[in-house]
């Protein structure tokens, strides 16, 4: 009895905390820039107005059009309910979890690109060719954190896999999945959620042709997404397992703030990187990765 | 109780392979019976875990024959029946006689001949008949390859097969002679104690090796999957090149082994998922994609292989039985999941007539249920949960984090996960280009838009392979039991150790998923409903006039990757551009060149032929010279004697 309140607990956790993010990257965004800026809460009623509208559907795109972002919504949900939240520790947990997490992660980035591909556009096409190719960097990234934490800790389960590493270690390995997670996240300096410019982007011309509640499912899912990569950074460098229950999510609660205000800051002083660099600013995020992973390794020796 | 099952089997195939050229129906009925008794005979030994002998009282060329079928075998013999079983009903349809008037019979014989020919070879304990069945494996597969001999580069290609496939002949024959002069005696079986023996693993990697398709000995597998009858590519892919991998664990299980076997075979197996994957994301005809993509799978089966020898020689039960374990379900599964794929592609080339991916488009329409099916293949082949592709790299992940977290032996495992895991995303990316361009979007050309579904025949072996996939997505724990077995046949003193896998709760986490998964299309779907759909032509931002040219295509979609590795692929690039007062058309055609075999064999025999001309001159028909050459031998000899040489 008691999982499933605690599944049920989490699940709205996630479900309702995700959507404060992307709404503080623009808060942040909109101070350094010195504009108001939209409020904090304006996802919210975004997804609540496009969970209410009507669908206007390509004359090229099959039912998967429908199909692809629910799976893919439920899929990267599915992967947040993975992750354990500092001292909460996980609510499921067995090993190799760590891999269906991934995994799945993947499958979403699978039906977000099919439900491109279904329109015929040429845009969309493209978007789904970026993001699968990208993500190939990216995944090289997050395995070899992955590995990092295996070595450093001896656990293949999520749940006990979070020791936090000696000081440069962390501090490489932060930096390394900060890269990762703007780049899996699509912000600058990678994509730049804002523009208008089909032809400068990676998820945002996915997504071109969905409207109504497949794009509400879609802007949640991203929102998701970004928390999940901002729990698992915050728990990968801090030591946050180690506190009492409350201190440590309020420790957890508090670093993936920061690391959302991180994103804003990025996001406002820095420019989109020409499509040629994003792969060297990728290998540059997956050696970031791999430094502590050698000096783990090495380390114990 | 196997011995009547097995001989039922063998007597079906036999009968079938000679009543199947005129009589199909009878052909397709005595095809399934042998599949179901294979079966059943391949499940008992499984579920029982003991071994079945059979030692004929008489002499076969000499050698007393023996058979043998043990959980290793077993294993994969399940692969033989399944795919062969399915395949027959596939090809009932797909070539049949109607459509092939001229060499259905002879697809039908040659397929009752492979599928007995990999049985036995399966079975054979004794090296002589062994080598025996594998020639007679390798040249039905041969004649069923050229099925559609009439065009050239299917002849080019059974060429190439049968030429490649000979080489790694020469290799077994070596092997198998020098094992039998060694241990005196042709039978099969254990020889640990032998440890002179182990330099002859080389030998068996490199002749298994051709067959398995491992990189760079893989030359001849893309051109053979792609130009046989897609039937006939879903056994070479699922099946036929398993029987490479079948030797390389066989005789890794069997034969003392050199020290540093297990990094060789993980290496290869790194080179392969990362090459044949690369190989795979650029090609444009789908055919070939999938042939290079089982490059990769038999690459990350050798992953699973090098490390589970790896934990023997450093005497790691806990990982080595996990990664064995996700190497023998990866080897079922991705015979099952090829074959459906391939299937699939079959469907697309018997409703279009062609293979270029370029030119398909928006097929969803007219073929919804090869579209679907094809999609779970897809999925499956990404190793994307909750099907079962996920479930055997799972394990073989598992096997190497837990060596990468025990430490001592495995600074090499370090690259393998790595390459694994890019592997993996390359292959999400491959697959998720081949179904969108073929399937989803405008058709790009007229075929494609006047395709039509296959029949039921066709439709109904893909659909009873989704639904095994999907069985061991969702209940994995009921298929490692019986694979435990074969893992306990390949290295009997593991037996006591404890696995460490936890597949019931991954599958209980699987089932779950999948109904969240059902749960939420089903919310979506009902939302969608409620809130009303417009119908409305792709938005093009603004262009008022879009065609279905102007979609991605394979070539594009690939771009960023292929750049990646340029260096690798070496793309040939035509570009006509539009020149002149009256310009031709213009033209774009690109081709992935096979590298390994038309940069480095192709040269290096090049070089070979003119050494040969140039030698031939020696030979001119002078009788004088010949007289001088044999003055200068006899000279020779002599001086070599004189100084005391020899």
């Amino acid at each position: 009895m008691f999982i499933y309140i605690d599944i049920l607990l989490r699940l709205a956790l996630w479900l309702l905390l995700a959507p404060l993010l992307p709404g503080v990257i623009n808060k942040v965004k909109a101070w350094v820039g010195g504009r108001q800026g939209p409020p904090v809460l304006q996802l919210y009623y975004d997804l609540a107005r496009l969970w209410r509208k009507g669908v206007v559907v390509s004359t090229l795109a099959s039912p998967g059009f429908i199909i692809a972002p629910a799976i893919a919504w439920t899929a990267v949900v599915a992967a947040a309910l993975l992750l354990p939240l500092a001292g909460a520790g996980a609510a499921l947990s067995f090993d190799g979890d760590v891999l269906l997490l991934v995994y799945l992660l993947a499958l979403a980035r699978f039906c977000t690109a099919w439900g491109a591909m279904e329109t015929g556009s040429a845009f969309e096409g493209m978007g789904a060719a970026r993001e699968v190719s990208f993500a190939v960097l990216a995944e090289i990234g997050i395995i070899t954190a992955v590995l990092t934490l295996v070595v450093q800790s001896g656990s293949i389960a999520l749940s006990s896999m979070f020791e936090p590493l000696p000081g440069p270690g962390a501090a490489l390995l932060a930096v390394g999945l900060f890269i990762i997670l703007l780049a899996e996240n699509c912000r600058v300096p990678f994509d730049d959620p804002n523009t208008h410019l089909e032809l400068t982007m990676i998820h945002e011309v996915m997504v071109l042709d969905h409207s109504g509640p497949p794009l509400a499912m879609i802007l949640h899912g991203a929102a998701v997404k970004l928390m999940l990569f901002s729990v698992f950074l915050a728990q990968a460098v801090l030591p946050l397992s180690e506190l009492p229950l409350l201190i440590s999510l309020a420790a957890l609660a508090g670093s993936v703030l920061l690391i959302t205000v991180a994103v804003g800051l990025v996001e406002s002083l820095t420019a989109r990187l020409a499509f040629k660099r994003v792969p060297l600013l990728l290998t540059i995020g997956f050696l970031f990765c791999l430094f502590p992973l050698i000096l783990t390794w090495m380390g114990d020796l | 109780m196997i011995a009547v099952l097995l001989a039922l089997a063998g007597l079906c195939l036999i009968l079938a392979a000679g009543m199947g050229r005129s009589h199909p129906r009878i052909w397709l009925g005595l095809s399934v019976i042998a599949t179901l008794c294979g079966l059943s005979a391949a499940l008992s030994v499984l579920g029982g875990g003991e071994i079945w002998l059979w030692r004929g009282g008489f002499t076969l060329g000499g050698e007393v024959p023996s058979l043998r079928l043990d959980g290793v075998s077993a294993l994969f013999l399940i692969l033989v029946c399944v795919v062969g079983g399915l395949g027959a009903i596939y090809s009932h349809e797909y070539w049949s006689e109607h459509h092939y008037p001229g060499s259905a019979p002879k697809s039908r014989s040659w397929w009752s001949i492979l599928t007995l020919s990999m049985t036995l070879v399966l079975t054979c304990a004794n090296g002589l008949h062994f080598l025996f069945a594998w020639e007679a494996f390798a040249l039905s597969a041969y004649f069923l390859i050229t099925l559609d001999h009439g065009r050239g580069e299917v002849r080019k290609a059974g060429w190439l097969y049968l030429a490649a496939s000979h080489a790694g002949t020469m290799a077994l024959f070596a092997f198998f002679s020098a094992l039998a002069a060694r241990t005196g005696t042709w039978e099969l079986g254990p020889v640990h104690a032998q440890a002179g023996l182990a330099p002859l693993f080389w030998l068996a990697l490199a002749g298994f090796g051709v067959k398995a398709g491992m990189f760079p000995l893989h030359i001849w597998l893309p051109s053979a999957h792609a130009n046989a009858p897609s039937h006939v590519s879903a056994i070479m892919s699922a099946v036929a090149i398993k029987m490479g991998v079948y030797g390389i664990v066989r005789f890794s299980g069997w034969l003392p082994l050199p020290e540093n076997a297990g990094w060789t075979i993980l290496a290869i197996g790194c080179a392969s998922a990362l090459f044949g994957i690369a190989f795979a994301l650029a090609q444009n005809d789908i055919k070939r994609l999938m042939a290079y993509c089982s490059v990769e799978n038999v690459g990350i089966i050798l992953i699973g292989l090098g490390l589970s020898v790896l934990a023997v020689q450093h005497g790691q039960p806990a990982w080595g039985k996990a990664a064995l374990a996700g190497t023998f379900l990866h080897v079922i599964n991705h015979g099952l999941l090829k074959t459906l794929l391939f299937f699939g592609a079959g469907s697309v080339l018997h409703a279009t007539g062609t293979r270029d991916m370029s030119r398909l488009g928006g097929l969803w329409r007219a073929m919804p249920w090869t579209a679907s099916l094809f999609a779970v293949g897809a999925m499956a082949v990404s190793g994307l949960p909750p099907l079962n592709g996920f479930v055997g790299e799972w394990a073989i992940y598992q096997g190497l984090l837990r060596a990468v977290a025990q430490k001592e032996h495995a600074a090499g495992v370090l690259p393998a996960v790595i390459v694994l895991a890019g592997s993996g995303a390359l292959a999400l990316a491959a697959f998720a280009k081949a179904t969108g361009v073929v399937f989803l979007g405008a058709p790009r050309t007229k075929p494609a838009a006047q395709a039509v579904e296959c029949g039921w025949l066709m439709r109904a072996p893909m659909f009873l392979l989704a639904v095994v996939m999907l069985v061991i997505g969702l209940l994995p724990g009921l298929f490692f039991a019986p694979i435990m077995n074969s893992v306990a046949a390949w290295a009997p003193q593991w037996s006591g150790a404890d696995p460490l896998l936890s597949p019931r709760t991954l599958g209980g986490a699987h089932t779950v998923l999948a109904c969240a998964l059902i749960a939420g299309v089903a919310l979506l779907l009902r939302m969608v409903r409620t809130n009303g759909t417009r119908q409305s032509p792709t938005w093009d931002c603004g262009y008022v006039a879009p065609s279905s040219r102007m979609q991605y295509t394979s070539g594009s979609f690939a771009g960023i990757a292929r750049g990646w590795f340029v260096w690798l692929l070496r793309p040939e690039v035509l570009i006509r551009r539009v020149r002149g007062h009256f310009p031709g058309r213009a033209l774009v055609v690109e081709r992935i060149p096979e590298t390994v075999l038309e940069k480095i064999i192709d040269p290096g025999a090049r070089a070979v032929g003119y050494m040969a001309d140039a030698a031939k001159k020696m030979q001119h028909g002078r009788l004088h010279l010949y007289i001088l050459y044999v003055f200068l031998g006899v000279t020779a000899l002599g001086l070599m004697i004189l100084l005391g040489g020899v």
